[in-house]
Parts: C-alpha cells; sequence; structure tokens
C-alpha cells in the first residue's frame, strides 16, 4: 500500500530561499536532476518531502493492521505464507519511508507518536472495515494495484533515497498484486458463494480505490511545489483514470459488476445499483465512470470513519505494550510495565 | 480466533502513557543478490546493537529476493573521515539517485585517505557523486555459503510476484474460456429452441 501524497506545503516557505541558489535548484530539478540529502534545497522542499515520507511511512504499519488480523484465519498454508510476507513487507515498507523521513529532520519517535496521537495522518482507504476474507483478496488486488500506479510516478521523482526506495517497495508491491489477483480470480472461477463473497468486498473496497489517489485535481497543480519539484509526477486524476481503464474491464471480465453503492456508518454496503455512467468513452479512449461520494471521504478523513479509533487504539496499544521491550534490547532493563 | 487484548481495546486517545526510550543507532546494510555480483546500497535500518542490526537486515534486506552476501556497518562509519590504518572497503555513487556500490579494497591511514585512495584507484577522471569507506575491522560480513540468508531450503516463490504468474494466467485463461462457451450455449439454445 502507499500513500498519494496530497500533503500541502505553503510555497511562502521559499521566501527564505537564497533566489540564486532556488534559481539553480530548480532548474535542475525541471532538467530531470536529483537530490541527494546533503545537497542544498529550500526548506518548502525539505518539509514537503519529510511529510510526504512521514504519510507514507504511517500508511505502510497502520495499512498492515487490518491485513494482520487475518493471518490466523487464512484460508489455506499457501495464503496464510504469503499473508505473513505481505504484512512483514509492509511494515518494512513503513521502516524504510521512516529512515528517509528521519534523515530530513524528524525522529522516528516523533512520527511514531504524532500517529497515534492524530497529529499526522495515514491514508485514508484503511479506516475501512474488513470483515471478511473477501476484503483481503480485494486489499492485496486493488488498493495493492493503486498503490503499484502511484508509487510507479513516485519512483520518478526527485529525491534520491524516497525513489530508491519506491523502486524496493515496488517490487514488493508487485507481489502483493499479483498474489491479490490470484486470490480474485481463485474466488471468481468458485461456487456461487465465493462469487458472492468478492462481490461483496468489491462493492466496499471499488469507491476507496478511486479516492485513493486523493481529491480532484485543482486548475493550478502543476505549479504546484509537489509537482514543480518532481515530487510527484502525475495528478490524481491523472492516476485514477488510468486506474478504471485498467481495472473496469479486468473486474467485468472475471463477472464482477461495478456498482454504485450506498454504505452505513460503519461501511458496509446499504444498497447498490450499478455504475450508470460506466462504458468505453469512444472519443478519448477512457472508461467514464461515477466518482466516488467526496463527501464521505472528507468526512472520513476528518476523523469520522467506521474504523478510525480502532486502528489508532490497535497501534496506540501495540506502542505503549512493546516500550518496555525496546527499553529492555536498548539498555538491559527489564522492568515489565506492570512493575513499574 | 483473535486475541482478547485485540479484540477490546482499551480506548484512550491524547497523550501516550509512556515516554519513549533513546532513538536506536542507525545502520547501512549492502547486499549481493548472485556470488560473483558487486555489492550493492540496499538502504538503512534502526537496532540497538549489532546483533540485532544483523538479525533485522536478514529479515529485511535478505529475504525480498535471493540474496548471497550481507555486509552490515553503524552508519557513521561510511562518511566518517577519522579512524585508524587498516583495510577500508570502498563504494561509489556515480550519480544523485543512484545506489552506492562496492568498487574494491584500499589500505589507508584513516577514512578521508581511503576516500582519496579510492578514487585514485578505482575512479580516477571518472565523473562521480559521493564516495563512502568502511574499515574492514567494523563491517559485518554474512556469506550464504557459511550462514544461509535467503530459505532456499524450502519454496520461497510464494512471497515472489513471479511465482503467481503461471497460475494467475491459467485462471484467467480458464474464465475467459469459460465466458466463451457460455456465450456459445446461449446461442445455441437460441437456434434450437
Ligand atoms: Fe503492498
Ligand atoms: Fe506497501
Amino acid at each position: 500500500m502507499s500513500a498519494s501524497a496530497n500533503v500541502e506545503v505553503n510555497i511562502k516557505d521559499c521566501a527564505n530561499a537564497d533566489p540564486e541558489k532556488l534559481a539553480v535548484f530548480e532548474q535542475h530539478v525541471a532538467e530531470g536532476g536529483l537530490v541527494e540529502p546533503n545537497d542544498w534545497m529550500p526548506e518548502a522542499y525539505r518539509t514537503l518531502m519529510l511529510r510526504m515520507a512521514e504519510h507514507h511511512a504511517n500508511s505502510e504499519i497502520v495499512g498492515a493492521l487490518p491485513e494482520g488480523e487475518w493471518i490466523t484465519r487464512a484460508p489455506s498454508l499457501l495464503r496464510k505464507l504469503a499473508l505473513t510476507a505481505k504484512v512483514q513487507d509492509e511494515v518494512g515498507h513503513g521502516q524504510m519511508l521512516y529512515e528517509v523521513a528521519q534523515d530530513l529532520g524528524k525522529t522516528r519517535n516523533a512520527m511514531l507518536r504524532d500517529l497515534i496521537t492524530g497529529v499526522t495522518k495515514y491514508h485514508n482507504c484503511f479506516n475501512y472495515p474488513c470483515p471478511t476474507w473477501g476484503d483481503i483478496c480485494m486489499i492485496a488486488w486493488l488498493i495493492d494495484g493503486a498503490a503499484i500506479l502511484n508509487q510507479g510516478t513516485l519512483a520518478h521523482g526527485s529525491f534520491g533515497p524516497y525513489i530508491r526506495t519506491m523502486r524496493r517497495i515496488n517490487m514488493e508491491e508487485a507481489f502483493h498484486f499479483k498474489h491479490g489477483e490470484d486470490m480474485v480470480l481463485t474466488l471468481m472461477s468458485g461456487t456461487d458463494k465465493q462469487k458472492q463473497l468478492a462481490q461483496d468486498a468489491f462493492d466496499r473496497w471499488w469507491d476507496p480505490s478511486l479516492a485513493f489517489f486523493g481529491p480532484n485535481d485543482r486548475p493550478d497543480e502543476r505549479e504546484r511545489p509537489a509537482m514543480r519539484w518532481r515530487m510527484k509526477t502525475a495528478t490524481n486524476n491523472e492516476l485514477r483514470q488510468k486506474f478504471v481503464n485498467r481495472f473496469a474491464p479486468a473486474a467485468m471480465a472475471t463477472g464482477l459488476v461495478i456498482n454504485v453503492c450506498k454504505k452505513d456508518a460503519s461501511g458496509m454496503v446499504i444498497s447498490k445499483e450499478p455504475d450508470p455512467l460506466l462504458k468505453l468513452n469512444e472519443e478519448t479512449g477512457n472508461w467514464d465512470f461515477t466518482q466516488p461520494d467526496w463527501d464521505e471521504f472528507f468526512r472520513v478523513i476528518r476523523g469520522d470513519g467506521p474504523c478510525n479509533k480502532d486502528r489508532l487504539a490497535l497501534r496506540r496499544f501495540s506502542y505503549e505494550q512493546g516500550e518496555w521491550v525496546r527499553r529492555a534490547i536498548l539498555d538491559g532493563a527489564t522492568t515489565a510495565p506492570s512493575d513499574h | 480466533m483473535l486475541s482478547k487484548a485485540r479484540s477490546n481495546l482499551p480506548n484512550a486517545t491524547g497523550d501516550l502513557s509512556t515516554d519513549e526510550v533513546a532513538a536506536f543507532p542507525n545502520w547501512t546494510v549492502f547486499t549481493q543478490k548472485k556470488e560473483g555480483a558487486i555489492h550493492l546500497h540496499a538502504g538503512s535500518l534502526g537496532a540497538p546493537n549489532a546483533d540485532f542490526a544483523q538479525m533485522f537486515a536478514r529479515e529485511h534486506y535478505g529475504q525480498d529476493q535471493p540474496c548471497s552476501s550481507l555486509w552490515i556497518g553503524p552508519r557513521e562509519i561510511f562518511t566518517a573521515n577519522d579512524g585508524v590504518q587498516e583495510t577500508y572497503e570502498v563504494f561509489v555513487q556515480w550519480v544523485a539517485g543512484g545506489r552506492h556500490e562496492h568498487v574494491g579494497v584500499v589500505e589507508a591511514e584513516n577514512g578521508a585517505d581511503a576516500k582519496t585512495k579510492c578514487v585514485g584507484q578505482f575512479i580516477g577522471d571518472k565523473e562521480y557523486h559521493t564516495i563512502w569507506s568502511a574499515p574492514n575491522s567494523i563491517l559485518t560480513k554474512i556469506e550464504s555459503a557459511t550462514n544461509m540468508i535467503w530459505r532456499k531450503t524450502t519454496d520461497q516463490n510464494y512471497r515472489l510476484a513471479k511465482g503467481y504468474s503461471r497460475v494467475v494466467r491459467q485462471k484467467w485463461d480458464a474464465i475467459r474460456a469459460g465466458a466463451a462457451v457460455d456465450k456459445y450455449q446461449e446461442e445455441d439454445l437460441k437456434d434450437t429452441f
């Protein structure tokens, strides 16, 4: 999984930057040049890159939480091995991205604590429930599939440590995605009950997958720092369209129906109808589709989603309960939490 | 089954109840993916000491694909210019954005000398971005010939994308063939009845 880079930074932060250095920097980046941590960079670049890597890292470790819950309930040994490896990979992605962010000036502890106390955010799609094995299949196929599209473009960014990390991450995302595709195909070539399980989960995950790429583009998207400095190389809408072009026909080929759904407060579907706009537009060559529910998207981002509280409570629980272990391995003190 | 603790989490919010321990030191890891290949910078990690760093490196940088050798050292030694007379491994990042790659060893007085010697012996007048050096006595080297890294004694294909290519292909073919047969039968029925 990954984050999309919808982290804002005020361009005014550049006001203090030496204009000559800034001009050289911007030209270097515009010509495809790469930036390493010890190179000169505007403060705003550092801040934005840090927030992007931190948000991405947060998303990786929170994304592993709902999947981790399903390891013990995987339907076969092969699936259990693969899901365990995927969760290990995702937490590993978090570890590498925290390293990138740390080098830009914020300690790992501060980042882990800010995530739990709500100072920083993680990717919105992990605020939705994962009630069945079908959801595990759809997350791996759709969300990891979306992540590959997004991270594929991030790997052409300008910050050396981040793009090196993207390349390594993308190789593992390819495994997550292929495994997801295998699981979806297994369900869709199975019994009616398996197909129903897949369709129900697909209904829950189609909308979050569309919203995965972030809100619709603003008119000046390409002038904003994230794109001007090549931290992002594709806009949210471009990525979303690419996703639909790839996944809508594939989903339909397996027999899945793309629905527009209404959900209750717990994220479960209460009514649905086939997407009335869905069709291949002969003129544009793109698939037309119904936009995700953006009101709901912003409500969930503000904290009022089906699983926001559960995810953070679990993260807080393991962080607080693990503190004595970290202390013990660091300085040999072995007081368990109940004793102090 | 989910553990009780997980299904019944305390509903705390606000400040954390624990102070955090000091930050773990950082370690730099190089991997060699095939015997005879060059060691490439894989990334870094945080770990409290060399033993933990090695275990962590094995799991994190040694299991994503086959790996024949891991080199691990405290991060600061690679950029340090001080140090004593000994053998240094030297690494060159040819362009910004690239990974440091191992180019050879030099006998040097200290880190700065190792980097200068690296230029003399391995770079010449070629362009490069940065050089790292690491004293051999501080670097930990794990070789899979004597100390298995990638777990090749059991099939690891389940954790690689290529492990699924064939089966995914077969399932797509079956689904498409199934749809074609359905379509065919539909026509069939229409014509017959
Ligand atoms: Fe993933
Ligand atoms: Fe990931």
